[in-house]
């Protein structure tokens, strides 16, 4: 078994969920969630954010509105629609009980 | 002095050093192929470009004019290549473009004793062509007929050249993906067999 590829496959799950948390709180573009991401450790390339926010925009997760900026084009801003918050809270849910049944084994 | 290129991305117009565009070009054509198999990839294409002229935007001054290769390797490396990028959708959206698996024996060069036969044969059924080489030695010291055999597969059976004969000849689907692996792989039997 290859470990890097256990660890990449840990933060793949983790990331869409992490994504709609940060958007959970305040309205974001891209590189705002980049940076918070980055503020917790978890470090991906811009790149990889792209398709998951449109996927999540497309499944109707999330709404965007343009805001023009002074340093360049309009930027998408995302915040979860009542969808959204809905998956959220199960996602919450779902964590809750992942983190409880690794603890009970790890310290069994 | 240097040669520019004038481009458009995101809708902006940037003067552009012409090795540093070629860069740019490729990385482009890159992510495009990497996003083709998504629903929506023009649309992510079409943000990663507004990102990328927000960035370009960033390192112009009043004293700096062109975008440089520099630049572009800057820009690439923030927004990441096709392999940095993490994708968190299963496989089973990367096998839905693909042609199904085409299965069809090849004599395999790469892996080859004499003709590639055996071990042509071992990659269409997955055993190891051992097994195959052996049954043709009994079957010629026995028979005498395995030579026959051999030779006749050899003239028969084509011989695996392009990678997507390859991925073919393990009934593997030819898609973008597997055609990478088969790729590197290539390449670094080649540099192997360079190093000897």
């Amino acid at each position: 078994m290859d470990l890097e590829n256990t660890k990449a496959q840990m933060r793949k799950g983790i990331l869409e969920y992490c994504i709609l948390s940060v958007i959970s709180r305040n309205s974001c573009y891209a590189s705002d969630i980049i940076k918070e991401l980055k503020e917790v450790k978890v470090i991906v390339v811009e790149g990889t954010l792209y398709p998951i926010l449109t996927r999540q925009k497309n499944a109707g997760l999330l709404s965007y509105r343009w805001e023009e900026s002074q340093q360049g084009p309009p930027r998408k801003y995302y915040e979860l629609t009542s969808e959204g918050r809905n998956f959220l809270v199960e996602l919450d849910m779902s964590w809750q009980e992942l983190v409880e049944s690794v603890s009970q084994i790890r310290t069994r | 002095m240097k040669i520019t290129v004038s481009i458009n991305i995101g809708g902006y117009s940037f003067n552009i050093d012409e090795d540093a565009y070629s860069e740019l070009k490729i990385y482009l054509k890159n992510l495009e192929l990497h996003f083709a198999q998504e629903e929506s990839s023009s649309e992510i294409l079409s943000d990663i470009e507004s990102r990328l002229a927000e960035i370009f935007r960033g390192k112009l001054t009043a004293y700096k004019q062109v975008i440089t290769f520099e630049d572009v390797r800057q820009a690439i490396s923030v927004m990441g290549t096709p392999e940095d990028i993490l994708d968190t959708e299963g496989p089973s959206a990367r096998e839905k473009f693909s042609s199904p698996g085409y299965h069809r024996m090849y004599r395999d060069p790469d892996n080859r004793i004499i003709g590639g036969v055996c071990s042509g044969m071992g990659a269409y059924w997955d055993i190891d062509p051992v097994i195959i080489r052996i049954l043709f030695v009994v079957l010629t010291a026995t028979a005498g007929i395995g030579g026959l055999i051999y030779l006749i597969l050899y003239i028969v059976v084509p011989v695996a050249r392009t990678t997507t004969q390859k991925i073919e000849m393990k009934g593997d689907p030819v898609n973008i993906h597997n055609i990478k692996e088969s790729v590197k792989k290539e390449f670094k039997t080649v540099r192997r067999n360079m190093k000897l």
